[in-house]
């Protein structure tokens, strides 16, 4: 679906929702950014083969437990399926292309 | 935001919770002919319930159970249900009350919204997901979760980045960015509390070092792991993504303690443990499962033999008290225990990779300010009426399921039973003597 254009209205009361929001903080904007950073990150790592959360950790020096809630997240969302096992832990790679819809729902 | 109801609304009964307890109240009394209005705190009715997997004894679908009772809540034309509204007050004036409320605002019209999700799709701001734990994420707008009543998305503005393209691509123009609190008083003639509880926290015995440890979880933490649609699909260790081959169950973490504060049993952490061993043994067929218990408590009817079932599926049940939890090398858990079992060599470290702590059940909410129900000494709402067990302190106010105190799922329901029934000979006295009169 395309994106439509905001009315008047609707621009005026984002920007009053934003403003009783206190505006967007520094710390909002770097946390938003690190977001679609490591999403960013773990969806190149992934183009080459599948990974495993540790491996995925490693490769882009973070926390495991941090790149298991995004692998989560991009699961749930349609961006990444299971591929198989190794060892103990699970092989995550990219979505195909059409698998769009949201696979933990 | 449900805007149908305003404050000329008068109901018969308002029900302060939309668990299970809340529903079955609402449900019977609504079925008697009484209008019902259930007010509930979450953006969806359904409670601890819905989060569940299955339940005890007989591994029944929580979510099978639980969605029913929902949906024929929502669609019963005697019953009203406010979602994300908390209760500021309950004035009660000659045992006729009126219900504060204070309705959130959602930034959708749900007389709008269809419920598609495009605008949770097109979202790109995530945080943890309070449904999944924390284990999953959710966006700043979506839906609650997959079988939430109601079916309508709400946006979370602490996490909004106020982008604005929820509303460019909403096919219905359901965004609504200028929504404000709105407050109600409603008029009724009783209400029931139905506010169910919460589990202390993970962290409350600083012997078993939750804080260090993602593994250290909650057993609503595994509930939501071992639901079909849980935030995994699977059952994984929340710190790296490992298929556990060690599961331990540590019994009595948050009860059973004067010195947490909660010197009482909870009741359901027995049934519940036994209940997510033998449900992990299938999840993880090689996986050892250990319970570590002080005694099992299995009174209600069936309940002993689920446990008897437990012990003849291979789950390990050792009788004794966890004296510490330490994370260690290589991200396992070393759980020292002081067992009963073996008088030579009583205190014998054991390795796991996920520990479930079984928390305490503490009430969900605090009555005190708001409504004139006096609470127990153990916080939950006081029931000093043996004859009449659902009745509080205060005239034409009344109590339902663990809002009373710890209770499985089978005496919440029968208790719910017995309150709705309460309150329909209550008001049917009230307004006999009110038409006499």
């Amino acid at each position: 679906m395309g994106l439509k254009t905001l009315t008047a209205e609707q621009k005026l009361a984002l920007t009053k929702l934003r403003e009783s929001l206190g505006g967007i903080s520094e710390e909002k904007r770097q946390a938003q950014k690190h977001l679609l950073t490591a999403r960013k990150g773990i969806l190149k790592l992934l183009e080459s083969q599948p990974a495993t959360v540790p491996q995925i950790a490693v490769a882009l020096q973070m926390p495991a437990d941090e790149a298991l809630w995004h692998v989560t997240g991009m699961r749930k969302y349609g961006k990444l399926i299971e591929a198989g096992e190794d060892g103990d832990y699970l092989l995550y790679a990219l979505a195909p292309k059409e698998e769009k819809a949201d696979s933990a729902h | 935001m449900n805007t149908a109801i305003d404050s000329s609304y008068s109901p018969d009964v308002v029900v302060i919770g939309g668990g299970i307890a809340g529903l079955q109240s609402a449900l019977d009394l609504a079925d008697q002919g009484m209008s019902v209005l259930v007010v509930e705190r979450n953006a969806s009715i359904g409670g601890h319930m819905i989060e569940l997997s299955k339940v005890f004894p007989t591994l029944d679908c929580a979510s099978c159970i639980t969605t029913p009772k929902m949906s024929a809540a929502a669609h019963h034309p005697n019953i009203q249900i406010l979602t994300y509204t908390e209760v500021e007050a309950i004035e009660s004036i000659e045992e006729h009350h009126v219900v504060r409320l204070l309705q959130k605002p959602t930034y959708v019209n749900f007389d709008k919204c269809i419920g598609c999700r495009l605008c949770e799709y097109a979202c790109d701001t995530e945080y943890p997901d309070p449904f999944e734990q924390g284990l999953g994420s959710v966006r700043a707008i979506a839906v609650p979760f997959t079988n939430a009543i109601p079916q309508k998305a709400v946006l979370d503005a602490e996490h909004c980045g106020t982008c604005g393209t929820c509303a460019r691509v909403c096919p219905t123009g359901a965004i609504e960015f200028d929504q404000q609190p709105r407050r109600l008083s409603i008029h009724t003639d009783a209400v029931i509390l139905a506010t169910g509880f919460q589990l202390n926290a993970v962290t409350i015995k600083p012997q078993y070092h939750a804080s260090l440890s993602r593994d250290i979880i909650s057993p609503l933490t595994l509930e939501r792991l071992l639901a079909p649609h849980g935030p995994y699909g699977r059952v994984l260790r929340p710190s790296d993504g490992k298929i556990p081959s060690s599961v331990a169950f540590v019994q009595c973490a948050g009860s059973r303690d004067e010195s947490i504060g909660v010197p009482y049993c909870s009741r359901v952490c027995c049934m519940y443990a036994i209940k997510q061993a033998m449900l992990l043994s299938g999840a993880l067929p090689l996986a050892d499962i250990t319970i570590y218990y002080m005694d099992i408590r299995a009174f209600g009817k069936g309940y002993e033999q689920f446990y008897q079932n437990a012990k003849a599926m291979g789950i390990n049940f050792v009788r004794g008290k966890v004296a510490r939890i330490q994370p260690v090398d290589g991200s396992d858990l070393s759980v020292l225990v002081e067992t009963t079992e073996d008088a030579e060599n009583p205190m014998q470290e054991h390795r796991h990779d996920l520990v479930v702590l079984a928390q305490g059940m503490v009430p969900g909410w605090n009555p005190k300010g708001i409504v004139n129900a006096d609470c127990a000494g153990d916080g939950f709402v006081a029931t000093p009426q043996l004859t009449a067990p659902t009745a509080t302190t205060a005239p034409g106010i009344f109590v339902a399921g663990a809002a009373a105190g710890p209770k499985d799922i089978v005496d919440s329901i029968a208790e719910a039973g017995a309150a709705a029934m309460q309150v329909s000979e209550y008001l049917y006295q009230k307004r006999s003597l009110t038409t006499v009169g």
